[in-house]
């Protein structure tokens, strides 16, 4: 068969989210590949500019919708340093807490679509159902399961309902049972391995290069963990491992992850115990007026004083649970950001689909985009 | 690695094209430097000091000029360092840096359309988010969000 | 053997109401109903028409067996709402596609887009034609049953590539491709492991084939022949792990990317017809039919229709394994596939019919015991 270019996307099962991989194929051998993003522009950036600091955690549930609380908190540190606020230490390890459940929770539904492009079923709805519980605990501390809205600047919304570390430890102590099952449908499988095995090889200097990280860059044997390298929050408190493959290719990035998601439990049975045993506020004292209090509706018109704040920039970097992503908050002294940039992890990894998609066959594809974990949420802002 | 080690550096490297280095919080250091000598600022960051990764590539419009600022990380000094240019606002064009750091390719396309910054020597230099032939740079100021606009896009159907 | 056909019971009932009819009407009206050409038309009509709805039914019923199996494996509960345990559901949605307007893209051939799916779902229904049911009901008592069953069941590439084809859609094109490589690579090694039940067995006739298991079923000494038969059969079926026609993660939904509606419904029907078909061959081949083994008291045969409901009862077993096996493995790779059809199960049909050879000529399986009435 002679050269042809085939859309898959926007609407194709492969892609996840809405973006278009443009692919020319040779029969079914990939010659090369052109990712088209934007067709789920909200312009978030834009719109931040045009609200209060704490309605633009609204946007940000929004930008990645399965790791709302990671991107939560990484605008959250970008504007906390814009306005020079310090959030109280229980604030810091509930955020821990919100990060380490919301890496769970997209790791297993990262888990629930893998497995579905490599056709295996009941996988699929065993990690949809795993990533249930943990929304389930989201519910009960922040009333929502995906759009949490529960971080402020200077702090958290509210504390922890009574009776939620139990819950939580139960839910934990589930999911490790259910990560030994995962491993057997997948690693004991051998047509997994013969699809997965040698599949999408990224080496760490030609990641390095093209700009990714997250998994996918530890996958390849690159220690990169913004947890363990510039430790924010209360991460400099807890101990944890990197996970660390050397496969470089789509196992070892399975491999990653899981061993990303143990670590996870381990880190959260910490903060719980943590939790346990030191309450406390969980909002900082002095925060700007205008900036509103943590329960009362911000952005009613009357409640703003138009008061000058000293200017700042605030730069923060958090390692959410699809790799790298940096906020960096202009603070021009107004009661809006004068400018919000975020960078996304995934929006890099794809930028790199050239490197790991050529010369594998088009039904390598799913798996290997899979292996990215896409979320084009954060990707087209 | 602080803004003083950078500041010796790169000194005698770029002269008077770096324009100086201050403390930035989370980060070694916020580089001042002049477009003129964007090039040689970014193979000295990858080759002499390390930064082996570019993050990001944020543009920012001050309405009279505009800001570039690159995000660049170093694996052995496990610091970011933030890179800042200004360009005048009627001739917004920098180096582009997708020759030393290939991951700057679609930041750049993403600040180009978006805050209208040309990038020189960019190899696809084309919309990203935008529709092809989409003619306006959402995050300049002058592009008010609560103002209708009336919009002919063509969008290109492959 | 097989004393009442399906054919010869429609046949019958069609005479005796004809002939009824003829004598209370009287006068040439009543001779004609008595012509033995009307009587052979009509019987041929009603045949037909059994065999659609019994084999649709079961399609239908089948269908649903798999969606609370499924459901079951993947912890949930399937199917729940319409009717008893969900069991009218597939009623339903067969309704609902129905309704649906057909839409045939611009650009497609009007002809073979139409042609594909009719043809692919009308060969699935006429196989059922030929495989008996249990010793009475039999639908066809023809000496080559097998051969003309898998013929039929080998056309469906083409109608698939046909469909694919004119569809004008890349996804499609490649879909069918796929599709006609995969069937015929897996056409050669399920053949050759039929022909070792044929050298044991010694007959074309699947009814022969079935009386020639009453002393042991033929799964045990031609388990090499049974594991490339269901191979190859789940290949034959695109069923996961070998489902990469329509994989609907990498090619949309394959070769029936563009349909819709009820040619949609008809892809669908005749994928399950043709899954129910190759788990009755299975049951036909290797698992004795509709007789139980000698040790199983014969109450438990002895009722009527007891023949087609051990028979069904083993043909959903069989289905199970096969949605079981749905329910737990990954997909395989086109070029693993083929890799696999060619250089793996090729060589093991061989090696399948030579044991089946050897057996004949030994004319002993030790632990079955002998094989008592083999020619030669």
């Amino acid at each position: 068969m002679s050269e042809m270019w085939i859309n898959m996307g926007p609407q194709h099962p492969m892609t996840h989210g809405l973006w278009n991989l443009r692919v020319r194929l040779d029969g079914e051998l990939i010659l090369d590949v052109d990712p088209e993003m934007g067709y789920l522009h909200r312009g978030i950036e834009k719109i931040s500019e045009d609200r209060h600091y704490n309605e633009v955690i609204t946007l940000m549930d929004r930008c990645c919708y399965v790791a709302g609380m990671a991107w939560e908190h990484l605008y959250i540190l970008g504007a906390e340093r814009a306005l020079h606020v310090t959030p109280p230490e229980r604030a810091e390890y509930l955020r821990v807490l919100c990060d380490e459940f919301q890496r769970l929770g997209s790791h297993l539904m990262w888990y629930a679509a893998f497995v579905q492009d490599l056709g295996l079923m009941s996988p699929f709805l065993y990690g949809m159902r795993d990533r249930d519980l943990v929304l389930d605990l989201f519910q009960s501390y922040t009333g929502a399961r995906m759009t949490y809205e529960y971080m402020r600047v200077g702090g958290v919304r509210n504390d922890l309902p009574p009776g939620f570390t139990q819950q939580a430890r139960k839910v934990l102590d589930w999911l490790t049972d259910r990560f030994r099952e995962y491993d057997q449908l997948c690693l004991g499988s051998t047509i997994f391995r013969k699809r997965c095995d040698g599949l999408g090889v990224l080496k760490g200097p030609d990641a390095v290069r093209n700009g990714v990280t997250g998994p996918m860059l530890r996958a390849a044997g690159v220690k990169r963990d913004l947890r363990k390298d510039r430790p924010y929050a209360a991460y400099d408190r807890l101990e944890f491992d990197v996970a660390l493959a050397d496969g470089a290719d789509v196992t070892a990035r399975y491999l990653v992850r899981m061993e990303e998601m143990r670590q996870s439990v381990r880190l959260l049975r910490q903060v719980l115990d943590w939790l346990d045993g030191h309450p406390g506020p969980v909002v900082a004292d002095r925060l700007p007026r205008w900036l509103g209090a943590p329960y009362a509706p911000v952005g009613a018109e009357g409640y703003l004083l138009k008061r000058q704040y000293p200017k700042g920039v605030g730069f923060a970097a958090v390692e959410e649970p699809h790799g790298e992503a940096l906020a960096y908050v202009v603070n021009e002294g107004g009661e809006h950001p004068y400018r919000v940039k975020f960078r996304s992890p995934v929006f890099a990894n794809l930028s790199a689909a050239r490197t790991y998609l050529v010369g594998y066959h088009v039904a390598d594809i799913p798996p290997i985009m899979g292996s990215v974990d896409v979320c084009v949420g954060e990707v087209d802002r | 690695m602080g803004p003083e080690d950078l500041q010796r550096g790169l000194a005698s490297r770029l002269g008077a094209g770096l324009l100086g280095v201050d403390a930035f919080d989370g980060t070694a250091g916020r580089i001042r430097f002049d477009r003129s000598v964007a090039l040689e600022l970014f193979r000295a960051m990858r080759e002499e000091l390390g930064f082996g990764h570019l993050s990001t590539v944020a543009g920012i419009d001050w309405v009279d000029r505009r800001e570039v600022v690159y995000v660049l990380w170093s694996d052995r000094a496990l610091q970011y360092v933030l890179l800042s240019t200004f360009l005048p606002a009627d001739d917004p064009k920098v180096e582009s840096a997708s020759g030393v750091w290939p991951s700057a390719n679609w930041h750049e396309r993403e600040a180009w359309e978006m805050v209208d910054i040309t990038f020189d020597h960019h190899p696809d230099l084309r919309h990203l988010l935008m529709p092809d032939g989409y003619a306006f740079h959402p995050l300049l100021r002058s592009f008010k969000l609560h103002e209708p606009e009336s919009l002919e896009v063509k969008v290109r159907h492959v | 053997m097989s004393s009442a056909t399906l054919y010869s019971v429609s046949f019958a009932l069609v005479h005796d109401v004809l002939f009824a009819l003829g004598r209370a009407v009287g006068g040439p009206v009543g001779a004609a109903l008595r012509n033995s050409g009307l009587i052979t038309g009509l019987a041929l009509l009603v045949f037909a028409g059994i065999l659609l709805i019994a084999s649709l039914l079961n399609t239908i019923v089948l269908i649903w067996y798999e969606r609370k199996l499924l459901g079951r494996f993947m912890d949930r509960r399937g199917a729940m709402h319409v009717g008893y345990a969900g069991l009218l559901q597939n009623f339903a949605d067969g309704l609902k596609l129905f309704r649906k307007n057909t839409v045939r893209p611009r650009e497609a051939d009007g002809l073979g887009f139409y042609f594909g799916p009719t043809a692919y779902v009308v060969t699935s229904i006429v196989i059922f034609g030929v495989l008996p049911i249990s010793s009475g009901w039999n639908a066809g008592a023809l000496p080559l049953t097998l051969l003309l069953a898998l013929t039929i069941f080998s056309f469906a590439p083409l109608f698939i590539f046909v469909s694919a084809w004119s569809s004008n859609n890349k996804y499609s094109l490649m879909g069918g491709l796929r599709s006609a490589a995969q069937m015929i690579a897996y056409e050669v090694p399920l053949l050759l492991a039929v022909v070792a039940v044929v050298v044991v067995a010694g007959s074309f006739d699947l009814t022969t084939i079935v009386y020639e298991q009453q002393n042991y079923w033929f799964w045990g000494p031609l388990v090499v022949a049974l594991i490339v038969f269901v191979a190859a059969m789940l290949a034959e079926m695109e069923r996961i792990p070998f489902d990469l026609p329509e994989a609907e993660a990498e090619l949309v939904e394959g070769w029936n990317t563009e349909y819709g509606g009820m040619l949609f419904a008809f892809f669908m029907l005749a994928d399950y017809l043709r899954a129910l078909v190759g788990s009755i061959l299975v049951v036909l081949l290797f698992l004795g039919g509709w007789t139980l083994p000698t040790w199983v008291p014969s109450a438990a045969t002895s009722f009527p229709l007891a023949g087609i409901l051990w028979f069904m009862v083993k043909t959903y077993i069989v289905f199970g394994l096969f949605v079981w096996v749905r329910a737990s493995l990954p997909r395989v790779r086109t070029d693993q596939l083929l890799r696999v059809g060619w250089n793996r199960m090729i060589p093991l049909a061989l090696l399948s019919v030579f044991l089946a050879a050897a057996l004949v000529t030994v004319r002993c399986v030790p632990v079955f015991g002998c094989v008592p009435s083999l020619g030669g």
